[in-house]
């Protein structure tokens, strides 16, 4: 690389970190925000060292039933069981805090299958127009009137029957249940559609601004239009778009288990809830706890991705 | 002539909702298509079965699929179904050997009940309030709207409708906590009528509050735009009252995006029907859905799917209608 180009790399880099510290000052002075990145940092937290913190060992270990043994089934939140026990004998406080790995693992993995898909399949409408525009357009339009909830639930269903639920995939010393993983897939497939949608109007909008338009005259090549010009022009609606999708999946898949459509031996946050929902008039401790995580959860990355984007957007806000 | 004869053609409403209805058969078709490969893809129902009883014999379970057509190739089976369709026959259920008409029949009316109710409500309270917010930005009362709003997005559905559940028929015992109607021996409230009143107030409770979030918050950001724009600061330059301004000139433009948002709302909630109908015991199509798809009785799974899809198309389209009525600038293309 010659002298030239890396200068030219220092100025872009030099204002582009001005850029991202602007929008930081922007976002710490938002208070909604900043307690939503707190919470959504604690809940990472938890997710990393939750198994650690947490006073009985999760399911598959005979452990986990220590409260069913010594006879506390169904015992109402006390000091020795902060949240009580459930239908099954464990204790709530630690199924939720072993749940929380698999709801970010979920919200995460979603979103990046998701954002994945959406940002080829939008900047290549977006970009390109013609035909592939034409067509994507089309699908998107049935996908905004297509009952996906009831198309997740079926192929969730179908997909669960040959694969063998209580499986589990090890992945570098990690431990990953096929039957999560199955749920995770079918809800990308179903949710690209709505967000490739907004990144093809962000591609269509920068698209026709003037810099684009020296940079063709100038003859660089689409490939280094796209990435190198628009796409971090576009960063930041992608940024606040994936903190919702991460909170929006985590919601759908909370749904999806307390269905029954979940992995029975994967104790998320909504297989918890169907597994008690049967006898919550006795256990209604473990039908509410587990659902105030998923709203806390859910709400801290909602108040992220609203403290993001005013941050981001600042055209937006009054 | 050909282009003024087309003209001609498309600025009559009916012809307009003609060629709506023409376009809904290819994706419903679609949308069949899809449904029917993947649940047949994962085997046929009968071989399921086999799986649960594995001493059923060979001849017993050819017979049983010749019952029910599945000895036939695919393509053959969805033109049969396709064709039985078209003459509203569904088929027959996989459990209980009755018709999937006479088991997803009774259950129709309750679903839409429930869910045009619901709307209607959440829709004639989102407004104002939506309004009032809008009308004074990042003050107090917008900030409790639009913090209540996102609470309202973040919570589950069907978890609302639990906590609800608890505290209003467990613990206080003062609403019932399942189904539509109370049995033959226990009217709540005394009375036939009040009894089927008590038995929606929870679930609508619950449908009210979460598509009245996502309504706020779309009107209140509509709002906030045209109240921003050059013919409002006009109205209150030639000093229209502020009421005036808000409520004649700016809401109507507020609201016009909302309505298409109104016809998507009523697809996500009918689509969204499983959850709360499962919570409450909602003898509805919602309900029903989660233990056909659970027992994999592909025929009713099949009939709902398309039911709930064609009802949300045809809600689409009278949205879209009450669309051109409302915002004359829309002109029918």
């Amino acid at each position: 690389m010659n002298t030239e180009n890396n200068k030219s790399n220092s100025v872009v880099k030099r204002r582009s970190a001005s850029q991202w510290a602007v929008a930081w000052r922007r976002f710490r002075r938002n208070k909604a925000g900043v307690f939503g990145l707190i919470v959504v940092l604690a809940v990472v937290f938890i997710g990393i060292f939750g198994d650690f913190i947490a006073p009985y060992p999760a399911f598959p270990n005979p452990q986990a039933l220590a409260p069913f043994y010594n006879g506390n089934v169904r015992t109402p939140p006390n000091s020795h069981y902060l949240l009580g026990t459930d239908v099954l004998g464990t204790d709530v406080l630690s199924d939720i805090l072993h749940g929380t790995k698999y709801a970010l693992y979920v919200g995460v993995v979603v979103t990046l299958i998701t954002m994945a898909i959406a940002i080829a399949v939008g900047a290549i409408s977006g970009y390109f127009g013609g035909a592939v525009d034409n067509v994507l357009m089309r699908v998107t339009e049935v996908f905004l009137v297509f009952p996906s909830l009831l198309f997740i639930l079926i192929f969730v269903r179908v997909l669960t029957l040959g694969a063998g639920v209580g499986t589990a995939i090890n992945f570098l010393g990690i431990t990953i249940p096929t039957g999560l993983t199955i749920v995770i897939l079918v809800l990308a497939i179903f949710n690209w559609p709505g967000d490739a949608r907004m990144i093809r109007g962000e591609f269509l909008r920068v698209r026709e601004l003037e810099f684009v338009e020296a940079e063709k005259a100038l003859g660089a090549s689409n490939k280094r239009i796209i990435f190198r010009h628009i796409l971090p022009n576009i960063l930041s609606s992608i940024i606040v778009v994936a903190s919702l999708t991460i909170a929006y999946a985590i919601l759908l898949e909370a749904g999806v288990s307390f269905l029954g459509f979940g992995d029975v031996n994967t104790m998320t946050w909504g297989q918890i809830l169907e597994n008690n929902f049967a006898n919550m008039r006795v256990v209604w401790w473990a039908e509410l706890f587990p659902g105030l995580a998923i709203l806390i959860t859910v709400f801290a990355f909602n108040l992220l991705g609203d403290g993001l984007s005013d941050a981001l957007n600042p055209r937006l806000r009054d | 002539m050909l282009r003024r004869l087309r003209t001609l053609a498309q600025s009559s409403m009916s012809r307009y909702i003609v060629r709506r209805l023409l376009y809904m058969i290819p994706v419903v078709l679609g949308i069949s298509i899809i449904a029917f490969i993947t649940m047949y893809a994962a085997g046929d129902p009968i071989s399921l079965i086999k799986m649960g009883k594995p001493n059923i014999d060979a001849t017993t379970l050819n017979a049983l699929k010749a019952y029910y057509g599945l000895d036939k190739p695919i393509p053959i089976q969805y033109l049969k179904w396709l064709t039985n369709i078209l003459q509203l026959n569904f088929g027959k259920s996989l459990y209980g050997g009755g018709s999937v008409n006479s088991l997803i029949g009774p259950e129709i009316w309750p679903t839409i009940e429930l869910q045009v109710i619901s709307l209607i409500i959440a829709f004639a309270i989102s407004i104002p309030i939506a309004v009032l917010s809008a009308r004074k930005p990042y003050s107090k009362q917008d900030l409790t709207v639009t913090s209540f709003s996102l609470f309202g997005v973040s919570m589950p559905t069907f978890w609302f409708g639990l906590i609800l559940i608890i505290v209003f028929s467990f613990s206080l015992g003062w609403l019932p906590s399942a189904g539509a109607k109370g049995a033959a021996g226990f009217l709540w409230w005394g009375n036939p009528a009040l009894d089927v009143i008590a038995h929606f107030i929870l679930p609508v409770i619950v449908l009210v509050y979460v598509s009245l979030a996502q309504n706020i918050r779309l009107i209140r950001a509509n709002m906030l735009e045209v109240l921003r724009s050059d013919y409002i600061l006009a109205a209150r330059a030639s000093g229209i009252s502020d009421r005036k301004v808000v409520y004649r000139y700016a809401l109507r433009n507020a609201i016009t995006p909302a309505v298409t948002f109104l016809a998507l709302a009523l697809g996500s909630m009918l689509a969204g029907a499983p959850m709360t109908e499962y919570v409450f015991s909602w003898p509805g199509l919602g309900r029903q859905y989660v233990s056909s798809t659970l027992g994999l009785d592909f025929p009713t799974i099949m009939a709902i799917t398309m039911l709930i899809t064609v009802m949300t198309l045809i809600a689409n389209l009278i949205m879209d209608i009450l669309y051109v009525y409302i915002d004359p600038r829309v002109r029918i293309r």
